[in-house]
């Protein structure tokens, strides 16, 4: 039983909340649907899960069609292979997590239920408290046993609703690095709902921007943050290049590691990466520095030369963002108006970006060398 | 002590709840669950018993199945007796007395357990059916057993209903409560008394019962 | 664990109970001044012959409105002639039945009323006059046949009007009864069959009311057209001596022959 290309969706409706949108997702994608709230992003989620109904819709699971109005065809989400992690992870309060996971095995023999109930709880580091009960759990642990119990239909789509919400910075961190190793090692698509930005840029391959339930940006995470004009992204989290590098050397003693992307090499501050892994890097436009001449004497390590490829003058803000391309990476960079006069700035012409290796974010890191590349 | 009207009180309390739950539990799950037009309207009539006064739903009870009713006649030709005034009547008149008591905790059962869980159990492949009876009865139970009691509790301690439907024949619907009432006529204070008292126990006992229970529901709500 | 008890309860009493409803005795219905009076009858009948009656008391109105509902009397007492007629034009009786007894009523005082009972309800009068008449108990003069001899009576002694804003209606003479005795009213006008019978005689006193005062409390029986045989014969029972003698016993006039 092979899955096809992922899932596509088309969403129309003005009741109860205006929706409009159409997008398709593959395997190994993330997703991340993202927007203030009430933008209908769980809507979407639950019309893939089968759990809403909108006026026109169409939802396509590889060869099967799960939702479409036109024809009148409608899946109940038990006949779904959905996943779907609720934003309260929806527990059932007097199951034990085992249980809880079991209950999504329905598919396989009773016999077996057991064993691979533990398997998954196992994948997602829980074989402590496989027998608690959700109220004995955290809200990290809770969130785990809905992973679990999530993959435990072996989905061909899964769904996460809002899942660090509820949990503080440092749980959430390590829930990102799991939910990115897992990603790793399914083939399915992920999809992702998320109001907080900084979900979209640690694990989105793929994000859909909405506001008021109309895409107003939709494309892949690296394209899209280098963009000059998304002035809404730049007023809620601030514009930075994002794109993934791999490391190419370490350089323990001095602190620092030298990153090869589609366009140079990056010097980052930074003693845990290992050679040879992916890691997904983040340069905030405010943190580059431009320069028309190559500059010497300077404390930075990373001079990178590029040309400007736009410049995007919004009247709603002082500052001017300039796209550089530099080998295949658009590189945002924030300078003032008078900059852009001073130094006589022009699409077409040879730059210099000057980035500090402290003002680099790595964001995830692969633990594994990049053999599954898309 | 009247063996033959407390037997007979707890026959009626027994068969107006095997009448009733099954109705309860299905009509108070779908109050709980569905949003539909007239939802306001059926939960008011649900509640109705609760605030009308006992001779009012006696009045109107009389009115359907009395001897001069349609249906009081059709009963009438097929068994040979009436209606009102038997035991059956009685069963009738409880259901209808009792719905809000069998009704209302079966609902309020139901609409704690959260929406997003019934979702949960959906998108884990359970089909309606098997969601019923593993994810949402081991939740709703206790809601079902106080409508139990309650109902049951509820039926013995009834009076100006039966009184008007069913009258005062012994050993057909002269329950305890009627028999209290009949006693104290007849000027039996002694008699009258001891059956007071077991009414009295049992409701206590009723009381304490719910009371254990609500605090289970309490804990479960997790 | 306590539904359990309560099943197991319930399933030793159902067994109790089947002897008592496996017995097809006959109901009969019979206005309340009859309790005690008619309890007598129904021993001695059974002593005689072997068969049971079921009685059942209330205001004659009521039972009336009863059988009219369905209710499965076989035998109705009413204490007046009017709802056994009622019954009879409807055509739910055999015949028009038989007069079976003429009652009295009478005025009660329970023992530390400050009523004084007597004939002419000069007693009441003074009371009244004097404002003392917290509460006064008669049965419901709409359907209890006791309660419109008590209002006639009241009328006819010229006491009604002063004495309407006290009174306690009784929903049979019975309950006006218990109303009289448990000391919340200073007394009442109750039927005299039933204050001759020791639970209410031995609480309070009374005084006879004179027949003249109100219409004769004719009372008449009727059988429903449903009656089996042991009805029947407790109706013929109900009219020969012994039965009469009972019943002149608890203060009614009997009809002759």
């Amino acid at each position: 039983m092979s899955r096809d290309a992922g899932l596509s969706v088309e969403i129309a409706q003005d009741e109860p909340i205006p929706l409009h949108v159409a997008f398709t997702t593959g395997p190994s994608e993330v997703l991340a649907i993202f927007g203030p709230s009430g933008s209908g992003k769980t809507t979407i989620l639950r019309t893939i899960a089968g759990l809403y109904r909108p006026a026109h819709a169409s939802v396509r699971s590889g060869a099967e069609t799960w939702t479409d109005t036109v024809t009148g065809t409608f899946a109940p989400p038990h006949r779904r292979a959905v996943g779907f992690v609720f934003q309260e992870y929806a527990l059932f309060p007097h199951l034990t997590a085992a249980g809880n996971v079991i209950t999504a095995l329905g598919h396989h023999p009773r016999a077996e239920r057991r064993t691979r109930a533990e398997a998954l709880l196992n994948l997602v580091h829980l074989s402590v408290q496989m027998t608690r009960r959700p109220h004995q759990l955290s809200g990290g642990e809770r969130q785990r046993v809905a992973l679990a119990r999530a993959l435990a239909r072996e989905p061909a789509v899964l769904l996460l609703d809002e899942p660090f919400a509820a949990v503080d910075r440092t749980v959430r961190r390590r829930l990102q690095d799991e939910i990115d190793e897992l990603r790793r090692a399914l083939d399915i698509p992920l999809i992702l709902v998320t109001h907080d930005f900084a979900d979209v840029v640690r694990l989105a391959t793929n994000v859909l921007m909405l506001e008021r339930g109309r895409s107003v940006a939709c494309g892949s995470v690296t394209t899209l943050m280098s963009r000059p004009d998304l002035s809404w992204l730049r007023e809620a989290v601030g514009l930075g290049t994002v794109f993934d590098a791999s490391v190419t050397r370490t350089y323990p003693d001095r602190g620092l590691v030298e990153l090869t992307f589609d366009g140079g090499t990056l010097l980052a501050a930074d003693r845990d990466v290992a050679m040879g892994t992916t890691v997904r890097v983040r340069i905030p436009a405010r943190e580059v520095i431009l320069a028309t001449r190559e500059p010497e004497g300077l404390s930075l390590h990373n001079v990178l030369s590029g040309t400007v490829s736009a410049i995007h003058a919004d009247p709603a803000f002082d500052h001017v963002i300039v796209q550089i391309a530099v080998g295949r990476v658009l590189l945002l960079a924030e300078v003032t108006r008078d900059a852009i006069g001073r130094l006589g700035m022009a699409v077409g012409m040879p730059v210099y970006a000057l980035i500090k290796s402290v003002s680099i974010d790595l964001l995830t890191v692969q633990a594994r060398d990049a053999t599954k590349a898309r | 002590m009247d063996w033959a009207a407390l037997s007979l009180s707890l026959q009626l309390g027994l068969a107006t709840l095997i009448v009733l739950l099954p109705i309860s539990v299905a009509l108070g799950r779908t109050l709980a669950v569905h949003r539909f037009v007239g939802k306001g309207v059926l939960e008011s009539l649900v509640a109705l018993p609760l605030v009308l006064p006992p001779t009012v739903l006696g009045f109107y009870l009389l009115l359907a199945f009395g001897a001069r009713s349609p249906l009081g006649q059709l009963f009438g030709s097929v068994t040979g007796h009436s209606l009102a005034f038997s035991f059956e009547g009685l069963v009738l008149a409880s259901i209808f007395v009792n719905l809000p008591f069998a009704v209302q905790p079966v609902q309020r059962a139901f609409e704690s357990i959260p929406t997003d869980v019934r979702e949960a159990a959906a998108c884990c492949g359970m089909t309606p059916w098997r969601a019923l009876v593993a994810i949402e009865f081991p939740l709703a139970w206790p809601g079902v057993v106080t409508a139990a009691i309650l109902t049951f509790a509820h039926t013995l301690g009834e009076f100006g209903v039966v009184l008007m439907v069913g009258g005062n024949i012994p050993a057909e619907t002269r329950t305890l409560s009627i028999a209290i009432y009949d006693r104290m006529q007849a000027f039996d204070d002694r008699a009258a008394g001891v059956m007071a008292a077991t009414l009295l126990a049992l409701a206590l006992a009723t009381l304490v019962a719910t009371n254990v229970l609500s605090r289970r529901v309490g804990r479960r709500d997790v | 664990m306590t539904l359990v008890r309560l099943i197991g309860l319930v399933a030793v009493l159902l067994c109790a109970a089947e002897p008592v409803r496996a017995q097809k005795a006959p109901l009969v219905a019979a206005a309340a001044d009859l309790r005690f009076a008619l309890e007598s009858i129904a021993q001695r009948f059974t002593g005689e012959s072997g068969e049971r009656v079921e009685l059942v008391f209330g205001s004659s109105g009521t039972l009336t409105r009863q059988i009219i509902d369905g209710a499965p009397f076989e035998l109705f007492l009413s204490a007046d002639e009017a709802f056994a007629e009622t019954l009879a034009s409807a055509g739910l009786t055999r015949d028009g039945g038989a007069l079976y007894a003429v009652g009295r009523i009478v005025i009660f005082a329970p023992h530390r009323s400050p009523l004084k009972v007597d004939a002419r309800l000069e007693g009441l009068r003074s009371l009244l006059a004097r404002g003392g008449v917290t509460r006064f108990a008669i049965a419901n003069p709409e359907h209890a046949p006791y309660g419109r001899a008590a209002e006639a009576a009241l009328r006819a002694t010229g006491l009604w009007e002063s004495v309407k804003p006290s009174l306690v209606l009784g929903e049979n003479i019975a309950q006006a009864a218990q109303f009289a005795t448990t000391g919340n009213a200073v007394g009442g006008v109750l039927a005299y069959s039933l204050v001759l019978a020791p639970p209410l005689s031995e609480r309070g006193t009374y005084a006879l009311i004179p027949d003249s005062l109100h219409p004769p409390l004719r009372q008449r029986m009727v059988l429903l057209k449903r009656a089996n045989e042991t009805a029947q014969r407790f109706y013929r029972y109900l009219q020969q001596p012994a039965a009469r003698e009972i019943l002149r016993t608890y203060g009614f006039v009997v009809p002759q022959g």
